[in-house]
């Protein structure tokens, strides 16, 4: 009697689960159709105005400060800065901060562009640790400046990027990536487009098997190493579903530290950089708008489709775990700390779909993933589950998530003209599969335990092994 | 079972995002293997054109049938894109004879989409067709073009009007964009006048009579345009910076003007900006910092050592910039390095070893 009463209760338990996993899971397929939808007719729209000329055709050059935060960066640093100097751009400056590297970073930039040491006076707008030594040269195509500074973390160093820096806009980037050759003209057409905009967010691809020259993709492959290729596959997804949907209604929370232009002087009163978070990219976007819609300033960010970074993708799986351990965390503490946003009619729909959408699909999905698996788990045990049902079911998801995947891969490419081989179509169809039944769930697993001792890591850069980038 | 049709659905529906993806990849083939067929047909009728001299009746005829077509106007300016370099002067002679066709033309693109309709302004600005020409059909539906809420129409459409040279057209769209108040950025718009190829006198003229009834934002554009076009407005300048009903704006681009072109009346009035600015006006001190440079004289050095010392960041680096291109060495300036003021100091010092760095930077090369 007592067992069919607690069998009872745990059948009443799991039907409950299992109508929220429903919700949930109409939810996601909603949102990622719709966004994969409108994320792909976009990228089309983009490509059939810029053959139609729809496009600003001079050179306005609007003056942009570019901000190369380094620590540890003596691989990957001065092939960086040469890569920089090769854009096609006119007026700007680059300034690679080294946040006190333990390795030659600085020596290395010295001693590759010939800069001289410098007295310079550096106004604080924004507080960050003091500069040790500072060398410029002004031998090279732009202004380069180096700025070694006791080591303060990321956001400290991209703050003192702020406080050095002469022009009105700002991009912060990565010392592991490469611009485009076009990609600061691309980035700064918002600009042109809109007085209200504060921030434009860029496109940031794996260059994991390109090959690059001045700039230019002079040769795509998919990459050797498979974790490389499925995030490939994931970048191209993400960038597309959710980002280009929320940009629509101005509900964008993230533009990625690998690429991201912003206006100096709003940032500037919005407090900078937050030291204290793991994620200073997103929180610097979350902080912008609520900072703007408290203070009442028009305000837009936006994303440029077609300014291209290249990134390097951890090709190790216990990098990309710990890259993807920090996102969470970052992620946590931003919305953490801008909580006061969620359902808050003020925000408009960033604080209604956005912040929602970040909630319960980016930050809580982990977590909500592997409760589902254990429920399934106990709801098999106690033979209460229909297991090929299941099997159908996730089988449908998994078809489902490979062809919107694939979707967006397709339209990346062919969008931005790629030519990919044969083969490595094959090998796209073929690893989304896989993205999509393993390597979710692995990471799904990484990000749930992401919280377990992340105090010590406070101001930790989160190291990945870097590889020298294929330029030409 | 209403989740799995659900999910069928939109399965079927990115399934058929995919087929869509394909079919564009061949779709687009096609319309590339169109064109270069179009292209072709093209290339021998412009040499038949080029070869006799002229642009006959029979060939605006053909040209007005084909062109109406936005694939063969794509076509049209690859095929003049690729014989240009061979025959500048006889192409060029050419483009001159296709006025009445763009003509034409220009009616049956204003009824096109947006996107489309944009294609046309940038063919007439790419050819500099009808330049010199005032063809009021063309410069009409260029007008209507400026009305358009997207902004590659708006700017195609005044890049054209630019490149066909008739000011009272271009006064007309500029009035326009300020009455629609669509954003326009202003760097567009005096850019875009820098290229005017009509007479350039009778705009500015025209600009200045229109000038008044302009908004504050577009007066700051015309100004813009005549600081990067010519010394030629100081005077108007001088009694525009100095007229009573003038706002902030207008007044900082005047100095601007009057720190790019030497104009000796100017200067008492801008020592008195220099004087006068107090902490919340600190955009007229650092403004005049920079503009006194155009005035060497010993005023002019007593005045910048002054604002060396202001409490603003940007008044000091204007002023430090200013005394460097004055010519000031490190002996001239030992009043500052000595004196109590630290980040006077600092800042000027900085500015003295990046000059010293760039010139033992250029003796090595």
């Amino acid at each position: 009697m007592m067992n069919d009463q607690v069998f009872e209760i745990i059948k009443a338990v799991l039907d409950g689960i299992n109508i929220f996993f429903i919700v949930y899971m109409i939810g996601y397929s909603s949102f990622l159709f719709l966004a994969v939808v409108i994320g792909s007719s976009e990228l089309y729209s983009k490509k059939q105005q810029e053959k139609l000329k729809n496009t600003l055709l001079r050179d306005y050059y609007i003056p942009v400060s570019i901000i190369v935060p380094a620590y540890n960066e003596e691989v990957t640093v001065v092939e960086t800065v040469k890569s920089l100097l090769a854009l096609e751009y006119k007026l700007y400056e680059i300034i690679i901060v080294d946040d006190g590297s333990k390795d030659s970073t600085s020596k290395k930039l010295i001693e590759a562009f010939n800069m001289q040491p410098i007295r310079r006076p550096i106004q604080r707008k924004i507080p960050c640790q003091p500069e040790e030594f500072i060398y410029e040269t002004a031998m090279q195509k732009v202004p380069l400046t180096l700025i070694r500074k006791k080591n303060g973390g990321k956001a400290d160093s991209l703050n003192m990027g702020i406080n050095a820096c002469r022009y009105p806009y700002f991009i912060c980037m990565d010392a592991d990536s490469v611009l485009q050759h076009d990609s600061l003209s691309r980035i700064v057409r918002p600009l042109l487009e809109n007085e209200n905009v504060v921030a434009v967010g860029g496109v940031v691809r794996p260059c994991n098997g390109a090959e690059l020259e001045r700039g230019k993709v002079k040769k795509y492959k998919f990459p050797i190493n498979i974790l490389a290729c499925m995030q490939v596959l994931e970048y191209d997804r993400s960038f597309l579903a959710s980002r280009i949907l929320f940009d629509k209604f101005n509900g964008s929370l993230i533009i990625s530290g690998a690429f991201g232009l912003f206006k100096k002087d709003t940032v500037v009163e919005a407090g900078g950089y937050d030291h204290s978070t793991m994620g200073e990219d997103m929180e610097l976007v979350v902080k912008l708008h609520e900072y703007c819609v408290v203070n009442d300033i028009p305000y837009c960010i936006k994303y440029a489709t077609d300014a291209i970074c290249w990134s390097q993708a951890p090709e190790r799986l216990r990098d990309l775990c710990k890259q993807r351990k920090r996102w969470h965390l970052g992620l946590f503490q931003s919305m953490w700390k801008h909580r006061i946003m969620l359902f808050n009619p003020k925000f408009g729909l960033v604080g209604i779909i956005s912040y929602f959408y970040f909630l319960v699909y980016e930050l809580l999905s982990p977590f909500i993933e592997i409760f589902g698996v254990a429920s399934m788990l106990v709801a098999f045990a106690i033979d209460l589950i229909n297991v090929p049902f299941m099997l159908l079911f996730f089988l449908i998801y998994a078809v489902f998530g490979c062809v919107l995947t694939l979707t967006a891969f397709f339209a990346r490419t062919q969008t931005i003209d790629l030519k990919i081989s044969p083969g490595d179509i094959a090998k796209a169809v073929s690893l989304c599969f896989f993205e999509i039944c393993v390597l979710r769930f692995v990471l799904a697993f990484v990000r749930a335990t992401a919280f377990v001792g992340y105090k010590k890591k406070k101001l930790n850069w989160g190291r990945i092994e870097r590889k020298k980038i294929n330029i030409q | 079972m209403k989740v799995e049709i659900l999910i069928y659905a939109y399965l079927a529906v990115c399934a058929s995002m995919i087929a869509f993806n394909i079919a564009c990849f061949f779709v687009f083939r096609r319309k590339d293997k169109k064109i270069d067929t179009c292209k072709t047909d093209f290339t021998d009728e412009i040499k038949r054109c080029i070869e006799s001299n002229e642009v006959d009746e029979q060939h605006r005829k053909y040209l007005f049938k084909k062109l109406r077509r936005i694939n063969n106007l794509m076509a049209f300016d690859k095929t003049l894109e690729e014989l240009y370099p061979e025959n500048p002067e006889k192409i060029r002679r050419y483009i001159e004879g296709l006025s009445p066709v763009f003509v034409y033309l220009s009616l049956e693109y204003l009824k096109k989409n947006k996107l489309q309709a944009a294609y046309f302004p940038y063919i007439i600005k790419k050819y500099r067709i009808c330049s010199g020409q005032n063809i009021s059909i063309i410069t009409d539906a260029m007008l209507m073009l400026v009305r358009d809420p997207s902004l590659y129409c708006r700017e195609n459409a005044m890049q054209a009007l630019n490149v066909i040279g008739d000011a009272a057209s271009v006064i007309k769209a500029l009035r326009i964009i300020d009455e629609y108040g669509y954003y326009h950025h202003s760097k567009l718009i005096s850019d875009g006048l820098l290229e005017f190829s009509g007479d350039k006198e009778r705009l500015s003229d025209m600009l200045w009579r229109e000038f008044p009834n302009f908004s504050e934002k577009m007066q700051v554009t015309v100004l813009d345009y005549f600081r990067f076009s010519s010394g030629d407005h100081s005077e108007q300048i001088l009694r525009l910076l100095t007229s009573e009903n003038r706002t902030d704006e207008i007044a900082y681009s005047c100095i601007r003007y009057l720190g790019k072109y030497h104009y000796e009346p100017a200067y008492p009035y801008l020592l008195d900006f220099a004087e006068a600015s107090d902490e919340i006006h600190w955009e007229y001190a650092a403004i005049t910092a920079t503009a006194l440079a155009c005035y060497p004289c010993k005023k002019t050095e007593e005045a910048l050592k002054a604002l060396l010392h202001s409490k603003n960041w940007y008044v000091r680096y204007n002023a430090s910039q200013s005394l460097d291109c004055l010519g000031f060495d490190y002996t001239d300036l030992i009043d500052i390095f000595e004196g109590d003021d630290r980040y006077a100091g600092e800042i000027m010092r900085y500015r003295l070893d990046q000059k010293k760095m760039k010139e033992k930077e250029t003796s090595a090369v």
